[in-house]
Formats: structure tokens, C-alpha cells, sequence
């Protein structure tokens, strides 16, 4: 399967569960795994319990596991840092107040939180070379489709800028009269370098989400969680991205047959409506129903994390990477 | 000074004429036109680049904001032309030398 597996889903179905148990799955066969979270609000330091930054560390007790999460709080910061620094080198004091003013408003927009986290995930998966398989925890259903859409989107919108500037550039050096120096020159223009770079980054990042990676929804057996994933997948689809597979989570374990006390009884109900619920999930949504696990009584950490690994049957080997690289 | 001198005077002064005439009438107009044209383009790349100067949010202004350090002078004669500008028609206007 492909070296990077993406788990996303409605807030609350256990994605991260999912993912870190899948994690050690592909870590015991004997890959070295990377488990990265992308969500703002993380929980992969509380799964494993035991605290995780932004590069990777190894998981305690997991041979071959390590696990980082992404802040999009330091990510922005680090990003406008950079900025001011190139700034600092080239323009003027007089305009650096001026452009820090839009820098810093650039830096608050609503798109800058996704835009940082998806820049520190196609690193990732740029640097990836240590690993074979990064398992990714992505943040719910609808940021995490917004940052899987971006790369083409982007990939319009700088071909659209690049074309603006070179027709600039281009009556500029038009205008220039004989031995005039035209006020702008095409060759090795930074800002044409600029946005070259940045395509071809959002061309990568297109390239190994379509080649290299495979995605999964994690649900609950309830039907907003049912309607929210028939929603995602048929975004994602919008996206040219398939979905390999559901897991559903969180099932009510049944009852014995011969118990019939008020506990057995509201057991036995919601396991008729579960049983429904997934009916319809095999029945109406395309990607297979890959795992089914049971909800447990305590928190999934430490052993319990084998035991839901052992209940999720997606195979672990890795291929190489075929974009990447 | 005789004929020859005088008549190689007259069209020095004739040629310089001609070409002075030629460049006000035809080459500068044509070339300041093409500048200005150049400096609309350019404000439409820059103004595509950050919307939200003018308060319009852009999902892209994170990343256009890396092209700040290059687009200094850019950047002020943009600010510059925009606060200049009173109508489309003035702009358009400006080449006419009336």
C-alpha cells in the first residue's frame, strides 16, 4: 500500500485512536512509522502519554515509532519570521513599517492556519526518507478536505499571478526606448522565482497526495457520522481522491443472550440500531468497511492500543514512495 | 562661412527638429503608453496578490506575502498610483497632453 495513510473524519469518531493504533499495527510489522497530527487540538501525546513536538520523537515502548505534531501556531510564526528576516535584508527601514503592516494582516487571515499546516505536511512528506510509512491524523472532516483541495487550486492561482507579472515585465521592457533600462527585466526576476518555486511545491504536494497516499474516514455508527462521511467522500471525489476504506468505531458490544437486565436490554437496542447504521454504510457508500471496533470501557492507550491494532485490518506493508523522492 | 557650411547647419538644425518633433508626437506618447499600461497590469498583479489591503480576505495573502521583501518599490508606487488615481477615465486620460 502507499507509504502515506491519511485518517480523517467527523470530530469526536476517534481518528486518533485510529491512527496511532495503526501506527504501532504497521511499526510491529517491522516498517518505521511516523505517526504526524495535524490537528490543532492534539491528542496523540495523550494517547501514548507522553508529550510530542514538532519534530519527530520516538514512541516509548514501540520499536519503530515515532510521532510529531504539527502546531499551526509556531508554523505561522516561523513563516512570518522568515519574511521579516528576507525583509530586513532588502528593503529599506523607511518601508519596512509599511509592509510589516501587511505582512502581519497576511499572518491573520483565515486561510493562514491551513495554508502553515499544509506547508508542514508536504515537508513531511517531502522528508519522509527515513521512514516507510507516515501515518497521518488529520484535523475533522471539513479543514482537513480544504487543505487536501488546496494544491490544485493553489497551482491555478500562481499561474494566474505569474502570467499577471510577466505581461508587466514584458510592456516594461517594451517601453524601455533604445538604450533606456527598462524599469523591470524578466531574466531573473525574484518575483517570477518566487512563485516558480511555490508552483512547483504545490505541484509536488498535488503529485504525492494522488500517487502516494491513501485515505480513510474513521465513524461512529450513528447517523450524523453516516451523512458527514457519504459528504466527505463525495468531496473528496470532487478533489480526484479516492477513499480506501471506512473504519467504524465506537461499536456497543452485544450482550449474552441469556441476560435480560435493563443494561442487557439497552445494550441489545443500540446494537439493533448500530447494526442498521452499518447495514447502510456496506450497503450505500463505496469504500469498504475495512474494521469494525468495539468500544471499550476505559481509554485506548497502552495495550489496548494492540488490541484495537489487531482489529484493523488494513495491511501495513509499504511500497516506496513513486513521487516522492 | 561659406554656402556649404550653411547648408550643412540648416539641416543639422532641421534633423534635430524633425527628430524632437517625431519623439514628442509619436515615440514618447506610444512609450509612455505602453508604461502605463505596464504599471496597470502590474497593479492588477499586485492588487490580485493582497486583496486584503482592501479588506477582502484571501486564502493566497499567506503566500503572496513571501513576495513582500522583493516588491518594495512595487509595493509603494501601487499605494502610490492607487491614492493618485481618481477615476479609470483620468488614468486612461493622462497620456493626452492637452
Amino acid at each position: 500500500m502507499e507509504p502515506f495513510v491519511f485518517f480523517g473524519g467527523k470530530g469526536g469518531v476517534g481518528k486518533t485512536t485510529v491512527s496511532c493504533a495503526y501506527g504501532v499495527k504497521s511499526a510491529r510489522s517491522g516498517l518505521d512509522t511516523l505517526v504526524v497530527s495535524t490537528d490543532p487540538a492534539h491528542s496523540v501525546s495523550d494517547v501514548f502519554e507522553q508529550s510530542f513536538g514538532d519534530d519527530p520523537q520516538p514512541v516509548d515502548g514501540v520499536d519503530g515509532l515515532s510521532a510529531m505534531e504539527i502546531d499551526p501556531d509556531t508554523e505561522v510564526q516561523r513563516h512570518l519570521n522568515g519574511i521579516r528576516q528576507s525583509l530586513s535584508d532588502q528593503v529599506s527601514a523607511a518601508m519596512v513599517n509599511e509592509i510589516t503592516q501587511q505582512l502581519e494582516m497576511a499572518h491573520q487571515t483565515p486561510g493562514a492556519y491551513e495554508s502553515a499546516l499544509f506547508d508542514r505536511f508536504v515537508d513531511v512528506m517531502r522528508e519522509s526518507d527515513p521512514y516507510d510509512r507516515v501515518v497521518f491524523d488529520t484535523s475533522p472532516t471539513g479543514s482537513t478536505l480544504r487543505l487536501l483541495g488546496l494544491p490544485e487550486f493553489l497551482e491555478g492561482w500562481i499561474d494566474r499571478l505569474m502570467h499577471k507579472r510577466e505581461k508587466s515585465i514584458d510592456l516594461f521592457e517594451k517601453a524601455a526606448i533604445g538604450n533606456n533600462e527598462p524599469r523591470r527585466v524578466m531574466d531573473g526576476d525574484p518575483v517570477l522565482n518566487r512563485l516558480r518555486e511555490r508552483k512547483e511545491f504545490f505541484e509536488f504536494a498535488g503529485g504525492a497526495l494522488r500517487s502516494d497516499a491513501a485515505f480513510f474516514f474513521v465513524l461512529n455508527p450513528d447517523q450524523l457520522s453516516v451523512n458527514e462521511t457519504r459528504r466527505a467522500i463525495g468531496e473528496m471525489a470532487d478533489n480526484d481522491l479516492a477513499v480506501r476504506g471506512l473504519v467504524a468505531n465506537k461499536l456497543t458490544p452485544e450482550p449474552d443472550d441469556d441476560e435480560d437486565g435493563r443494561g442487557a436490554r439497552y445494550l441489545r437496542d443500540r446494537v439493533n440500531t448500530e447494526t442498521e447504521r452499518l447495514a447502510e454504510v456496506r450497503e450505500t457508500l463505496d469504500p469498504p468497511l475495512v474494521a469494525e471496533i468495539e468500544s471499550r470501557t476505559a481509554e485506548v492507550k497502552g495495550s489496548l492500543l494492540d488490541d484495537v491494532a489487531d482489529e484493523l485490518d488494513v495491511e501495513t506493508a509499504a511500497e516506496a514512495p513513486t513521487f516522492v523522492g | 562661412m561659406d554656402l556649404s557650411d550653411r547648408i550643412e547647419r540648416f539641416r543639422r538644425i532641421v534633423r534635430e527638429w524633425a527628430r524632437g518633433l517625431y519623439h514628442g508626437l509619436v515615440t514618447h506618447p506610444a512609450y509612455e503608453k505602453i508604461e502605463k499600461e505596464a504599471e496597470d497590469v502590474e497593479d492588477a498583479f499586485i492588487l490580485a496578490c493582497f486583496p486584503d489591503a482592501f479588506g477582502i480576505p484571501s486564502p493566497v495573502s499567506y503566500y503572496t506575502a513571501e513576495l513582500l521583501p522583493f516588491l518594495e518599490d512595487e509595493f509603494e508606487a501601487w499605494e502610490r498610483r492607487l491614492w493618485d488615481r481618481g477615476t479609470y477615465l483620468e488614468r486612461k486620460g493622462q497620456q493626452y497632453h492637452f
